[in-house]
């Protein structure tokens, strides 16, 4: 094996956040070849994005980092080191692809002035870089300013940027959360081509299972800031040694998992987990943790069943202890939806949209974002619109909101005030308002008496799996799946008859994504709302609906039973999106 | 952009219509009457009545307003009462020397800015820094201006503090004596007006410029937080380069903005500095005229002014629209 291009050994980082100093990474030693492609996995808050951080040495200053242990990139030591070396290693050796295209471009430069910054280079290989990143009018995108970009487009450009830079090691942070499956299939291919053709090395930070499978050689799952398990991707899919990766792969769900019932989940993380110096960081949450889990912290060490190293007492005994995944998973109840009354209805809806001028004198044209989109739900009736970005679904959503009036056609919905949930729960809360007040303004027209509000708020924070006490924490005092959680009991607290959901689980990690599903799974059947999904996640698209609609440029360009998803009569465009998707079962088959 | 700037003419009509219209009721609604004011105190009520129809005051308002719109669209704003004088004259005489003052504050506002932006960013975050700010800050400018006074010219003698020339003889032909000094080849000239300026514009330039830094230190400090920052970071560019490429142009909205706002406050702030330091310019004129409830030249003032603000604020969207590409006219 050729000599490692990053070391990481004994590396610890502690920074301060609200005044309290936490250990973000405790202890993490791991090591990346030329050419390899390492997948970094765990949930929100296990320290990825600091770990990405860590290794370009941009930890923020703000929160006052104290960095020990060792990072040694080709040689270079990069804890410790002065700024002028950090900057080189920067300039020459690291470089990174972040996870917000939309945040990560300057917007007051044009592409070509901010690819020219990245590396000594010509006007030739700035359009060649484009190009090679898979941006075929590559003339525009580098006379363009980043607003006139789609995401797709400012990701590759991003990819671009680093590429050119020829660095050898790249730290691919979630860089296709924010887009579409059909431009995440090809995203992943570069990154994979520029692993083989170049021998970069790259860490590729994710929360996707999927994702990770069809990119990565070995996985590093991280819990609490500490390595739980680290190996062969395919060999820690099949047999994971550490019940923390082992919950982490049974939550997963793809196009075959079983829609009739509740998706496994495993249990809610803690407000603050205790990662104490002693114990095992996931003692608390582990079902088949000893009593010296708790006083003695696990070594990382090598196990029989794969090549790589697990940090847990009872990595042996895994295979008898049978994960007690979840709750009792029965069938959900009433799975035959009686058609009610239809909730919403749109009939040959139009809309179209004023473009961005090119030049100052010209005339703004019109970009039609729906052509003619007929769709009706029935109460107690879930439907799924999945497309790519640019096919109108977040157009249909905000229609049928009532925030965007249509240009032409009928949209009658049975709800004066549908409600909406958005793709990121902590924005959607107004930070300085305990959450049982944001909950119970919705009661305030309804209920007069305070006392009333808040026994309602209680039941309704119970329904969605909420601790009632919760209802005077602020969000800022919640994780993000309780503040998921505190936005729907929002939104049902009186029981709206058309809930919309605007890519409520696309940022969140698989444990996080499975039980919001299940959640929204199990109000509407309880409550017999109808509901509109619309998501460019298929596998959720089917687990959550009954129906699915698929978007093309603005026209519904087919619509089936989720049952039929892979049947073989589908069309064009929907095999193309099944084909998109990445699957972990298929490359442990494979 | 040709229409945007068409819709700002309109915009700058509409500015002077109102502010005629105020001046105007205002004429008509104070305890004074201008027919007195001209023939006299101790005229015969019988002239006054025949100034009175000679000036149009016994006509219903809407005809006044009318014909009184008619003639300044003409050109002529009336005579002043005080300085007997057209009030077109007037301005003419002292607009150079106001517009002087407010060019060398601006530019010495900018420079203040400028420089006390590169000491906080050269990590000068010190409280004490901080507290002189806040001083600066909310300094009301008469006290500013009589302390630059009192300080530099009465204590130290280091630079006049009365008047805009020493040379009673010197006729400019811009009233620019800055420039007509270099024009007539006597630099000597140009010196002394410079001494001159010196205090006044200072009083007008430093809330100006602590205005400007503030709001450019709380935006930069927004931008810095920015994932673009980071990604320029990246690139293992310089920390220099980071915040002149990537920082400052990113920032420059708000202070932009901010100089717009100011240029308004720099007016009042005029009246109050050019009577402390004797200014020979339009603020001083505007004060002597309050003092005779001289309607014509407060009006001719106004107007100037106003032409002033509309014109600054265009240049400011059109300065925000160059540094930020999404911003369209």
């Amino acid at each position: 094996m050729d000599d490692p291009v990053l070391t990481v050994s004994r590396l610890r980082v502690v920074l301060a956040r609200n005044g309290e100093r936490h250990r973000v990474l405790d202890e993490i030693s791991f090591a990346v070849a030329p050419g390899e492609i390492l997948a970094v996995v765990g949930e929100s808050g296990a320290g990825k994005s600091t770990l990405g951080a860590a290794i370009q040495g941009l930890l923020p200053s703000d929160a006052a980092p104290e960095v020990s242990g060792s990072i040694r990139l080709t040689g270079l030591e990069i804890v410790g080191s002065p700024p002028h070396l950090l900057r080189s290693a920067r300039r020459l050796l690291v470089r990174a692809v972040p996870q917000d295209p939309m945040g990560a471009l300057n917007p007051t430069m044009t592409i070509r002035r901010q690819l020219h910054e990245s590396a000594d280079c010509d006007e030739a290989l700035i359009l060649e870089s484009l190009r090679r990143a898979g941006l075929s009018d590559e003339r525009r995108i580098a006379g363009a300013h980043p607003h006139r970009l789609s995401g797709g487009e400012r990701q590759r450009v991003l990819i671009a940027m680093a590429m050119m830079a020829r660095p050898k090691l790249l730290i691919a942070d979630e860089p296709t959360t924010a887009l579409d499956v059909t431009t995440q299939a090809q995203l992943l291919q570069i990154v994979r081509d520029l692993a083989r053709e170049e021998q970069t090395a790259i860490i590729y930070i994710t929360h996707d299972l999927n994702v990770a499978a069809a990119v990565a050689d070995r996985v590093m799952v991280l819990f609490g800031g500490r390595m739980a398990e680290i190996g062969s991707l395919r060999q820690v899919a099949r047999n994971p040694r550490h019940p923390y990766s082992a919950n982490l792969f049974a939550a997963r769900y793809d196009l075959d998992t079983d829609r009739s019932r509740p998706l496994p989940t495993h249990r809610a993380a803690f407000r603050h987990d205790e990662t104490s110096d002693r114990g095992c960081g996931y003692f608390l949450r582990c079902q088949i943790a000893r009593s010296d889990c708790s006083s003695i912290r696990p070594r990382e060490r090598r196990v029989q069943a794969h090549s790589g190293l697990v940090a847990c007492h009872r990595s042996d005994e895994m295979p008898l202890a049978i994960l007690p995944v979840a709750a009792p998973r029965d069938a959900w109840a009433g799975e035959e939806v009686t058609a009610g009354p239809v909730a919403l209805e749109l009939m040959d809806v139009h809309k179209r949209f004023l473009a961005d001028r090119e030049r100052v004198w010209e005339r703004r044209r019109l970009i039609p974002a729906l052509r003619g989109v007929n769709l009706s739900i029935a109460l107690g009736q879930s439907v799924a619109v999945v497309g790519e970005s640019g096919s109108g679904k977040s157009t249909l959503l905000k229609i049928a909101a009532g925030l965007v009036a249509a240009d032409s056609g009928r949209v009658s919905c049975l709800d004066p005030r549908p409600q909406v949930i958005f793709q990121d729960p902590v924005s959607a809360l107004t930070p300085w308002l305990p959450i049982g007040e944001q909950i119970g303004e919705r009661l305030r027209p309804h209920v007069t008496s305070a006392a009333e509000r808040r026994r309602r708020v209680g039941e309704t924070l119970q329904s969605v799996g909420l601790d009632p006490s919760l209802m005077h924490a602020l969000p800022s005092e919640l994780s993000v799946g309780q503040c998921q959680r505190a936005i729907v009991a929002r939104a049902v607290v009186v029981p709206p008859k058309l809930l919309l959901c605007d890519e409520p689980i696309s940022a969140m990690d698989v444990p996080l994504a499975a039980a919001t599903l299940n959640l929204l799974n199990d109000l509407r059947r309880r409550l017999g709302l109808a509901m509109l999904f619309v998501t460019h996640d298929l596998a959720a698209a089917r687990i959550i609906a009954d129906r699915i609609i698929v978007l093309n440029k603005g026209e519904v360009v087919e619509e089936f039973e989720a049952n039929m998803l892979q049947s073989p009569s589908r069309g064009a465009v929907t095999r193309a999106l099944i084909e998109a998707c990445p699957s972990l079962d298929a490359m442990i088959a494979g | 952009m040709a229409f945007y700037l068409a819709k700002r003419a309109c915009g700058l009509a509409i500015v002077l219509m109102v502010m005629s219209f105020i001046v105007f009721l205002l004429q008509s609604v104070i305890p004074s009457d201008p027919a007195r004011a001209i023939a006299g105190p101790y005229a015969p009520s019988s002239t006054i009545e025949t100034v009175r129809q000679e000036l149009g005051l016994n006509d219903p308002i809407a005809v006044q307003y009318g014909q009184f719109l008619m003639r300044v669209s003409a050109g002529d704003l009336g005579k002043s009462v005080r300085t007997r004088q057209p009030v077109s004259n007037d301005l003419l005489r002292y607009l150079p020397a106001t517009l002087e003052l407010i060019s060398v504050a601006t530019i010495l506002a900018m420079g203040l800015a400028f420089g006390l932006t590169l000491l906080l960013l050269g990590g000068a975050r010190s409280q004490a820094l901080r507290h002189v700010f806040i001083a600066l800050g909310s300094t009301p400018i008469i006290l500013s201006a009589v302390l630059l006074a009192y300080v530099f010219w009465f204590r130290l003698a280091w630079l006049p503090g009365s008047g805009r020339l020493q040379f009673r003889d010197f006729v400019g032909t811009t009233g620019f004596y800055v420039i007509d000094g270099l024009l007539a080849g006597r630099p000597e000239v140009s010196v002394d007006a410079l001494a001159h300026l010196a205090l006044p514009a200072t009083a007008v330039a430093l809330p100006f410029a602590v205005a400007v830094v503030r709001s450019l230190a709380g935006s930069l400090h927004d931008v810095m937080r920015q994932p673009y920052i980071q990604t320029a970071r990246g690139k293992g560019l310089s920390e220099a380069a980071v915040v002149l490429r990537h920082g400052l142009r990113n920032a420059a909205s708000a202070p932009l903005a901010m100089t717009g706002l100011q240029m308004r406050l720099l007016f009042g702030n005029l009246l109050v500095v050019e009577s402390v330091f004797g200014w020979p310019g339009l603020g001083l004129y505007m004060t002597q005229s309050f003092a005779t409830a001289d309607l014509p030249a407060i009006l001719g003032v106004s107007i100037v002014f106003g032409t002033i603000y509309v014109l600054v604020s265009i240049a400011v969207e059109l300065a925000q629209s160059l540094t930020d590409p999404r911003i369209e006219l």
